[in-house]
């Protein structure tokens, strides 16, 4: 008997949000911190943190993080 | 008959219709307003800052000379990483992430929580700035 048409959307749905929910996960455990320019010309380049311009910009960046200070509240 | 009278009433209505020019809106009030509507749309947002062509704030969200300073750093680190001006800038680290956009002779600068969605955020701040430019172009200071 096949399911009722409201029984597969729903596990579709669900489905989806599994793979996302996973995706979020995988990606805030290998994310690692990195320093990229973009350009008017369409190009884009990463800069390591172990790279003199790297870790200016990681440098720059915490400076700008200490001043935003933590998210207010509510 | 209907559509004259129409007519008549459709002059009226634009007669009364205000002109861009009285509704003027000072730079920095826009450029605040620009801000707490960033703030709006950026769950994630920590804290951010609005700099005109010269570097100088025109709206943040705290101490207005350490963003002047700080963001002028970080740009000018951008600029030189690259040997050409950079347009965006995104820095993740354990903190919180950073971005910085220029767009129209303008500035934005924005902390947020680690993980936020780059492409929304630099969306958001280009819509921002292009009103803002768009706003000091046509009312602001003329």
């Amino acid at each position: 008997m096949p399911p009722k048409p409201h029984r597969v959307l729903l596990d579709r749905v669900s489905g989806y949000a599994d793979e996302a929910a996973a995706y979020m996960r995988r990606r805030r455990i290998a994310r690692r911190p990195f320093a990229r320019l973009y350009y008017a010309t369409g190009r884009s380049a990463d800069h390591a943190d172990d790279s003199t311009s790297g870790a200016e910009l990681f440098v720059a960046a915490g400076r700008l993080i200490e001043v935003a200070g933590k998210r207010p509240k509510g | 008959m209907i559509q004259e009278a129409r007519a008549r009433d459709t002059v009226g209505i634009f007669t009364y219709m205000a002109d861009a020019a009285t509704t003027e809106v000072a730079p920095g009030d826009a450029a605040e307003a620009a801000l707490a509507f960033l703030g709006e749309m950026s769950l994630d947002l920590r804290g951010a800052a609005i700099l005109d062509s010269g570097g100088a704030v025109m709206a943040a969200a705290g101490d207005h000379d350490r963003w002047r300073e700080d963001a002028a750093v970080l740009l000018e680190v951008a600029d030189r990483a690259g040997g050409e001006p950079a347009e965006q800038v995104h820095v993740a680290t354990e903190q919180g992430e950073v971005f910085a956009l220029r767009h129209a002779g303008l500035t934005a600068v924005a902390v947020t929580e680690r993980f936020a969605l780059a492409s929304l955020m630099f969306f958001d701040m280009r819509s921002i700035l292009r009103d803002l430019a768009l706003t000091n172009s046509t009312g602001g200071e003329g």
